[in-house]
């Protein structure tokens, strides 16, 4: 199973834990994190830019800074170049260890070509849980429109995936000291069943990401199982902890 | 969703990619050995980027020079599964093999090329009513595509190249998916997702909903890209794109293709090309009224009477 963290941020972080070392422990427990700065008006300043390039590349994922006009399509993006690199990095390493080539690429091309349909099956195929946290402090009150649209957006295009995808959805800053990030929405598969997510935020203004993402590691570790490292080979079924999975329309 | 795609990859790949190779730039195939000498940049895909090549003195073809070798890989294996299952037709892909250019390694793939341009550019030049051929031949070439298994995704005027008289062909297959499988590359105004009209699951009818709105984007552009700016994300339904093409005279004759289109109805491509003729030919018939005897024929007939009327007057009164 394929696990991924989704930042949707406007800024840098001001409390707590750096969110860089967060994200460096969430990709050494197998868990990929990406981040999306959203910016409208003005700039993110270059403490924010360089922070969210700095995550990514701590959480093994890719960064990207976007209107909130391209929102939906640079969540969905991230998410499939994502879900490719990983295969493709897990691919390579056997590559490596039983043939001693580099890469896919070393091969020549018609095995090379054998070698990509079986990583894209897996893209297809294997079981993937993305959750996304969604920066809510005051500045990004008039941007969670398009964040809602961009994860109602991921849902539809991951139900359409043939392995079984799932995603959940939480907010930072939490509504006390003693919660960082506040879950909206645990795992669905369904984008009819999300609801409305951002209904009542009460907008505040630090913004404790790097605690909020520790948060959300706990949260996958607690209901994904075991996270090891990814295998070539999903197992059947992993049975979420009291979660409310709901699979997918069309798994066939 | 394809230039987007470049973008995002800028997070983990240098910026040397973007530049163009010059003109004259040879490439030296390593496994098969061929050299293709590039002439000049034709268009950006999703992963790479397509050039006009020459392969000795009067060879043309195109190279597509990508920056992943398993990406790349990916659209070979989709134009080598098309080559083989639509055995009828002269092949596409020509040669799969790497180079090194300025000490880089560089996948590249070569295929037939196809003169042609856009099919906005094509109706601009020649006029709207080429739509009929040109909706036609879309069609034929997506029942090949979608009867071999494959569903095209990324349906949009770049990506449908027109030649001499209306003649089609799609290009950048790196979108194509497998049938019943997740559709991997769309965009925006054309996706059935978008307009909750549909799931993003590749079957064929994703793709003919594509086409209804390629007809829309392409006659009627402007006000397409003003709905999507003021719809509110919950408003986007296929009635609205309705209301702009009853309200477009170009739209007319294929106003019930395109709603069929958009709303799923259509049982096989093959069925949505057959109505899309019925549809061209019975506006191409003359109108009921003009089907009568034809102007100066009557006149003359009015003539005639009036002139033997006179006649038999003159001739009672004698």
């Amino acid at each position: 199973m394929m696990k991924q963290i989704l930042l949707i941020t406007d800024g840098g972080s001001n409390v707590g834990e750096s969110p860089v070392t967060a994200a460096a422990q969430a990709y050494a427990e197998g868990i990929t994190v990406n981040v999306a700065g959203v910016v409208d008006e003005g700039t993110i300043g270059e403490y924010g830019v360089t922070e969210i390039a700095d995550i990514a590349r701590a959480g093994g994922g890719i960064s990207q800074i976007v209107t909130s006009r391209q929102l939906s399509k640079t969540v969905q993006m991230m998410t499939r170049q994502t879900v490719a690199g990983t295969i493709r990095q897990a691919v390579n390493q056997e590559l490596r260890q039983l043939f001693g080539v580099n890469d896919v690429g070393s091969l020549p091309p018609p095995k090379r070509g054998e070698v990509v349909k079986v990583m894209e099956e897996m893209e297809e195929t294997m079981s993937l849980s993305v959750a996304l946290l969604i920066d809510a402090s005051a500045s990004m009150k008039p941007k969670l429109h398009a964040v809602e649209e961009a994860i109602r957006d991921l849902t539809l295009s991951l139900q359409a995936r043939t392995g079984r995808s799932q995603v959940s959805v939480f907010h930072f800053p939490g509504d006390s000291q003693y919660s960082y990030c506040v879950m909206d929405a645990g795992w669905h598969s369904n984008a009819s069943n999300l609801g409305s997510l951002f209904g009542k935020i009460r907008m505040r203004g630090t913004t404790p990401t790097g605690p909020a993402l520790l948060q959300v590691v706990d949260y996958i570790r607690e209901t994904c199982g075991k996270i090891g490292k990814i295998e070539l080979m999903d197992e059947p079924h992993a049975s979420g902890g009291g979660s409310s999975e709901v699979r997918s329309d069309n798994v066939v | 969703m394809l230039r987007a795609a470049g973008r995002a990859r800028c997070g983990v790949t240098t910026s040397s990619e973007k530049e163009t190779l010059p003109r004259g730039t040879e490439i030296r195939g390593k496994w098969n050995g061929k050299v293709y000498r590039l002439e000049r940049l034709l268009g950006l895909g999703s992963n790479g980027q397509v050039y006009l090549a020459s392969a000795g003195p009067r060879v043309i073809c195109a190279i597509k020079i990508g920056h992943e070798a398993a990406e790349l890989q990916g659209e070979v294996n989709i134009l080598a599964s098309l080559d083989h299952s639509e055995k009828g037709r002269q092949p596409f892909l020509l040669d799969v093999d790497d180079a090194v250019i300025d000490g880089r390694k560089i996948p590249f793939y070569v295929m037939r090329y196809v003169p042609g341009v856009p099919l906005k550019a094509y109706l601009k030049e020649h006029g709207s009513h080429w739509m009929g051929v040109i909706g036609y031949r879309l069609l034929e070439r997506l029942s090949h595509l979608h009867e071999a298994g494959w569903v095209f995704g990324d349906i949009k005027s770049d990506n449908i190249l027109v030649g001499e008289y209306g003649r089609v062909e799609l290009v950048d297959y790196g979108g194509a998916s497998a049938i019943g499988r997740s559709v991997r590359q769309f965009t925006e105004i054309y996706d059935r997702g978008y307009w909750s009209a549909g799931s993003r699951v590749a079957d064929p009818a994703y793709d003919l909903f594509a086409v209804g709105l390629l007809w829309l984007h392409a006659l009627d552009g402007k006000r397409l890209v003003q709905l999507t700016r003021t719809l509110i994300p919950q408003n986007r339904h296929p009635r609205e794109l309705m209301k702009l093409v009853k309200s477009n005279p170009k739209l007319q004759p294929v106003e019930g293709w395109i709603e069929k289109a958009l709303t799923g109805q259509f049982a096989s491509t093959r069925e949505s090309t057959k109505e899309w003729r019925e549809a061209v030919r019975i506006s191409q018939r003359p109108k009921p009224a003009d089907d009568r005897v034809p102007g100066w024929m009557a006149g003359l007939l009015g003539a005639a009477i009036v002139l033997s009327t006179t006649l038999a007057a003159v001739w009672l009164l004698d």
